[in-house]
């Protein structure tokens, strides 16, 4: 009786689905303010629990880089940076260090282009209250903006502003390199493919469970209503895609557009292009180079992404459409572009 | 298998059909337990503060770091009626039955049915 009672219960447990419940890759995913916008996390794991897990370690991770780089904190390290301008070096952590040095490269790389000592230009403007900065005050403040006036000390690991009144600013370039961050939490947690968002700094890996690549929406600049939402989609996987566009944070006055992408070397939005779209190995190169490309304007910019061996789809003023020739096959135009 | 189906006494059968019952049950309470993710789960500052059914009306207060936010949930919809923040941009998203409604200033997020909106546009995310 007992040798059959306990096959009759193997039995039935073998014929009970939820046996097997959580065994199937999955979608999951979670989404998080952070950084001053949203950051979601896409993970395909085997288990509800398993994906809770990893997103919520990936999160903390970007949680804690983003209070060493808040330009809005006191407490943050690049504060402290801002605050000592001048006066003394500071030390920081290896990460706010790294991000700052890609910074420069970027600079340099992109000939001013891109300046994270954008800081004493971007604060005198106010997008949402439409307040736009007097022209004497943006000249006046152009001289503290030059990325040349940051020195590095690798070995004692310190940064400095050379002058009093500069400030960094790496809103251009953190939520991609916080994506990248948070991809590398997840693989250590064991997770084989997902998509890390923060808002449209974006890092795909892997592939999804019906093994297709993921497919990330490129948002159409001048959007008239929810059917041309997007100008594009790319399918990605191993890549970093950002866009910088002229419709994140504006106000039109006298009609004409005043938007947050500043050219470093005028102090005032930059008018060449309407978006510019990078793809890249890396969420940090991404990122910034999507907004040194913008400055850039469509010609140079083009050169530029050629140099930096990234790719990109810009978008001009005119909403012609330039694309580089590594996107064949990875980028499809919707029907009404 | 054909040994112990024939060696089985009536109450192993019973047992056996109860156990395939309790299975087939299994699925429609874990279905039940899924079908609970087209709730409004409210987050405050990436913690799950309140869980509330569609079906049933109600106005929720919540407390951010600008003050109060109060969330609706009227006819299987949800909106933000009244904000403390300064930008005011989760009202203008308006009602919902699927997606999410973010308040960034007071770091609430309003979820409804899990927050996949069903990918209308069918992507994955959205760069921009």
């Amino acid at each position: 009786m007992k040798t059959n009672l306990v096959a009759v219960l193997i039995f039935a447990a073998l014929l009970n689905p939820l046996a097997c419940a959580g065994r199937k890759p999955a979608v999951y995913k979670k989404t998080k303010p952070l950084m001053d916008t949203l950051v979601t996390i896409t993970v395909v794991a085997n288990s509800e629990g398993e994906a809770e897990k990893a997103i919520d370690a990936a999160l903390s991770a970007i949680d804690r880089f983003s209070s060493l780089i808040n330009f809005f904190s006191d407490q943050s390290e690049l504060a402290r940076i801002n605050r000592e301008a001048g006066i003394r070096p500071v030390r920081v952590s290896p990460d706010t260090l790294g991000v700052i040095e890609r910074a420069i490269f970027i600079a340099e790389k992109s000939g001013g282009a891109f300046d994270p000592t954008i800081g004493p230009e971007i604060r005198m403007w106010d997008f949402l209250k439409k307040i736009r900065p007097s022209d004497a005050s943006i000249r006046e403040k152009l001289g503290l903006v030059n990325y040349r006036d940051i020195l590095i000390d690798r070995d004692k690991s310190t940064v400095f502003l050379r002058r009093k009144g500069m400030m960094l600013d790496l809103g251009g370039i953190a939520k991609g390199y916080a994506a990248d961050m948070a991809l590398e939490n997840l693989k250590q947690n064991n997770i084989a493919a997902g998509l890390v968002a923060a808002a449209g700094d974006i890092r795909a890996f892997g592939l999804k469970p019906d093994g297709t690549p993921w497919t990330i929406g490129i948002k159409n600049p001048r959007q008239k209503g929810d059917a041309d939402e997007l100008i594009a989609r790319a399918r990605l996987t191993g890549k970093a895609i950002s866009t910088s566009g002229d419709y994140e944070r504006y106000f039109i006055e006298d009609g004409r557009r005043y938007h947050h992408l500043l050219d470093p070397r005028t102090g005032y939005p930059s008018a060449g292009c309407r978006s510019v779209t990078v793809i890249s190995d890396s969420g940090l190169y991404a990122d910034g180079f999507s907004t040194a490309v913008f400055v850039s304007g469509p010609e140079k910019g083009m050169k530029l992404v050629a140099e930096a061996g990234v790719d990109a789809v810009i978008i001009d003023r005119d909403g012609g459409i330039h694309t580089t020739p590594g996107l064949k096959g990875l980028v499809a135009f919707e029907d009404n572009h | 298998m054909k040994t112990i189906i024939r060696s089985t006494t009536c109450a192993d059968r019973l047992l056996f059909l109860l156990l395939v019952l309790a299975s087939c049950a299994g699925i429609f309470i874990s279905r039940e337990a899924v079908s609970q993710s087209s709730d409004v789960l409210i987050e405050v500052n990436g913690k799950a503060a309140y869980t509330f059914p569609l079906t049933t009306d109600r106005l929720v207060t919540v407390d951010g770091p600008c003050g109060p936010t109060v969330v609706e949930i009227r006819e299987r919809k949800v909106h933000v009626r009244e904000a403390s923040c300064p930008n005011r941009l989760c009202l203008k998203e308006g009602w919902i039955s699927k997606g999410v409604i973010v308040c960034l200033p007071n770091r609430i997020v309003v979820t409804v049915g899990g927050g996949s909106a069903g990918s209308p546009r069918g992507v994955d995310a959205v760069t921009g």
